[in-house]
């Protein structure tokens, strides 16, 4: 069977995920690894994650973000980074809209939403390795991403013991230091 | 010691020779093992051939061709690089990995894949099956006779792990072989006289160059890649418009996506029915591979064994099927007669022309056509959707942020004068940066169905409507 509500239910899940968040996600990197965090932990949205460039990444999630833009859910504004790229900022549109939002998705959204996005991306890697039966994952992430790693695989892992302190549904995979 | 001399006539390179080398020999050997010979029954553009009948070119004559594409780049990277800098090692794996990193596809390619996204089967997703075979198996043991460990190097490039370096750049980002390879071979196959390349003309002006690369807005570092010098401006554009044109014409094609749909929908049932145990509905044997397949996804060996023959074979056998939906998919499939196509957005911006619409407005209006229809099709069930929504979305090129695949994915200029830092493309071009995402919102129903038909129609208008109003 197709799957019918693709368009709606994905455009208003991810402008959840903007609204419990505060209602305002700078990056759409982050973004990603929000909402992986928050799916493994049991707190997501059924979005179906697979690895890419960036790790843990939905292509549901993607559309429906853009579909969230296109139906005025949330604001999209691009900004040009020091590096020469580019980013976005995603904002709730509803100014008056209030999250009504359990306390563990509450607390896992505030670190994340604020977290560097490179230790970001590294910690939602490795918990992915994790996941996928990986024996050493913050090793695997390191060899797989060493650049990134070099700079910031320690505040990842700090980052990553403040996601696990929180006490989820589904706990976040223990991974050894 | 010497080895034996190979060769391959190629339709696309001409001949492609393996010199009696070490290293060429053991990719001889790779070419030889049972996983590379499948490829030789996987076809290339899948439905394709359905439109274009000259397009049953296969993984096998692309993945040779990318190989001797991948070396073309090495010579460049050579030759830029110096022969003290270059480093053999390293390019022997980004070589290999050009030769084996289609390993992994099924039936059908993409449409099998979409099965697979569908029902969550991980053996349906061909960088996992390529991962897998070149760690361990056949495949592994070719490779390894150049140094053990060689072959799990080959799947870290192919898998990107690692720095990234001008040696992976020959098998991953906007210049790979893989790309340079489909791009021509497909046009020459497929018979379209779009989307031609001035691929000499871009080789002739590639050089090694350093791009800055960031996570949203935190920069991380410098990475090596390819750059274009700026008299290969023009080449780069048509390049890009190539790939363009031919995803509106070939890929992406209205009838090949129909064929892909019915597809999707026949493997889906035939999935869920073999795996609850009504395998004697689907008019094959307990011990059709498709079947050993839908019992057991998880297994390699299950995945290997489906090609395009063998699913193609398997038509004939499930038009006999009890099940009304599969009998009636396959004989769709096996006779090509396909549903009827509406193309929705087509008949959206003809209807609307007047209004002059900003892409945003217009994609509104296709998603609210969709959910008219989806919402029709629940209210109006049957084993197999009567309205089959396809609205797929192809980005050629995107300026490098979090969007794109990372900064391999870019096509980076060389200043013309001074020692400046290459820059996108997209800077200085009017036609890349005018080149949008390809985007096709169509509906396919079957040929007798008139109140489908009628749906389809009355969304429309509605939409239509709602807009002028």
């Amino acid at each position: 069977m197709q799957e019918l509500s693709r368009f709606k239910s994905d455009a208003e899940k991810a402008a959840g995920i903007v609204l419990d968040a505060g209602g305002e996600v700078v990056g759409r990197t982050r973004l990603q690894k929000m909402a992986y965090l928050l799916e493994i932990a049991g707190l997501g949205s059924d979005f179906v994650f697979e690895y890419r460039h960036y790790g843990p990444y939905s292509e549901e999630l993607a559309v429906g973000v853009a579909n969230a833009n296109l139906q005025n859910l949330i604001s999209q504004e691009d900004r040009l980074a020091n590096w020469g790229g580019s980013y976005s900022i995603f904002k709730v549109v509803d100014a008056k809209a209030k999250a009504n939002v359990e306390p563990s998705r509450r607390q896992m959204l505030e670190l994340t939403v604020k977290a560097n996005p490179v230790a970001l991306e590294l910690a939602a890697t490795a918990a992915y390795l994790a996941i996928e039966g990986d024996s050493s994952p913050w090793v695997e992430t390191q060899r797989r991403k060493p650049e990134k790693a070099e700079k910031f695989l320690d505040s990842a892992k700090v980052l990553y013991q403040h996601l696990r302190s929180i006490a989820t549904p589904t706990p976040l995979p223990e991974i050894q230091n | 010691m010497g080895f034996k001399f190979q060769r391959v006539r190629d339709p696309l390179h001409n001949l492609i020779e393996f010199p009696g080398d070490e290293f060429h020999h053991a990719m001889w050997e790779v070419i030889q093992t049972h996983e590379f010979q499948r490829l030789r029954r996987v076809k290339q553009l899948g439905f394709s051939e359905l439109v274009y009948p000259g397009a049953t070119h296969t993984r096998f004559a692309h993945s040779v061709g990318v190989f001797h594409t991948a070396r073309k780049l090495m010579d460049v990277v050579k030759k830029r690089l110096g022969d003290t800098a270059y480093q053999e090692t390293k390019a022997q794996r980004a070589l290999a990995a050009a030769l084996v990193h289609d390993l992994g596809h099924g039936p059908y390619s993409h449409a099998f894949e979409d099965v697979g996204k569908r029902l969550r089967l991980p053996m349906a997703d061909h960088e996992k099956v390529t991962d897998q075979l070149v760690r361990e198996g056949d495949v592994s043991a070719a490779l390894n006779r150049l140094g053990s460990g060689f072959a799990t190097d080959v799947a870290d490039v192919i898998k990107k792990a690692g720095s990234a370096t001008i040696y992976g750049a020959v098998v991953s980002s906007q210049f790979d072989a893989d790309r340079l390879d489909y791009v021509q071979r497909d046009r020459l196959m497929t018979g379209t006289h779009h989307g031609a390349i001035d691929f000499n003309w871009l080789l002739s002006n590639l050089e090694v160059g350093e791009v800055s690369y960031g996570v949203d807005g935190e920069a991380v570092g410098k990475i090596e890649t390819f750059v274009l010098g700026p008299k290969a401006l023009h080449a780069a554009e048509a390049y890009l418009l190539g790939l363009f044109q031919l995803y509106a014409t070939v890929y992406l094609h209205k009838a090949t996506r129909g064929a892909e749909k019915l597809f999707t929908e026949l493997l889906t049932k035939l999935i869920e029915l073999a795996k609850d145990g009504s395998v004697a509905k689907t008019g094959l044997s307990n011990s059709h591979p498709l079947v050993q397949f839908a019992k057991h996804p998880e297994k390699l060996d299950n995945a290997l064994v489906l090609d395009d023959s063998v699913v193609g074979g398997a038509l004939s056998m499930m038009v006999q099927a009890k099940d009304p939906s599969i009998a009636d998919l396959s004989k769709r499939l096996r006779d090509r007669r396909l549903f009827k196509c509406i193309d929705v957005g087509e008949c959206l911006s003809q209807m609307l022309k007047e209004r002059q619409f900003e892409r945003n407005d217009f994609d509104g209006a296709c998603i609210a056509v969709e959910q008219r229809l989806v919402d029709w099709c629940q209210q109006n069930p049957k084993d197999i959707p009567r309205i089959l929504i396809d609205n797929p979305e192809r980005s050629i090129y995107k300026t490098m942020s979090e969007e794109s695949k990372g900064p391999l994915d870019q096509i980076m200029m060389k200043p013309g004068t001074g020692n400046g830092e290459p820059f996108d493309v997209a800077l200085v071009s009017q036609v890349v940066k005018a080149i949008k995402p390809f985007k096709a919102f169509r509906v396919y129903y079957e040929e007798g169905d008139q109140k489908a038909k009628i749906a389809i129609e009355q969304a429309i208008n509605k939409e239509v409507e709602t807009c002028r109003n």
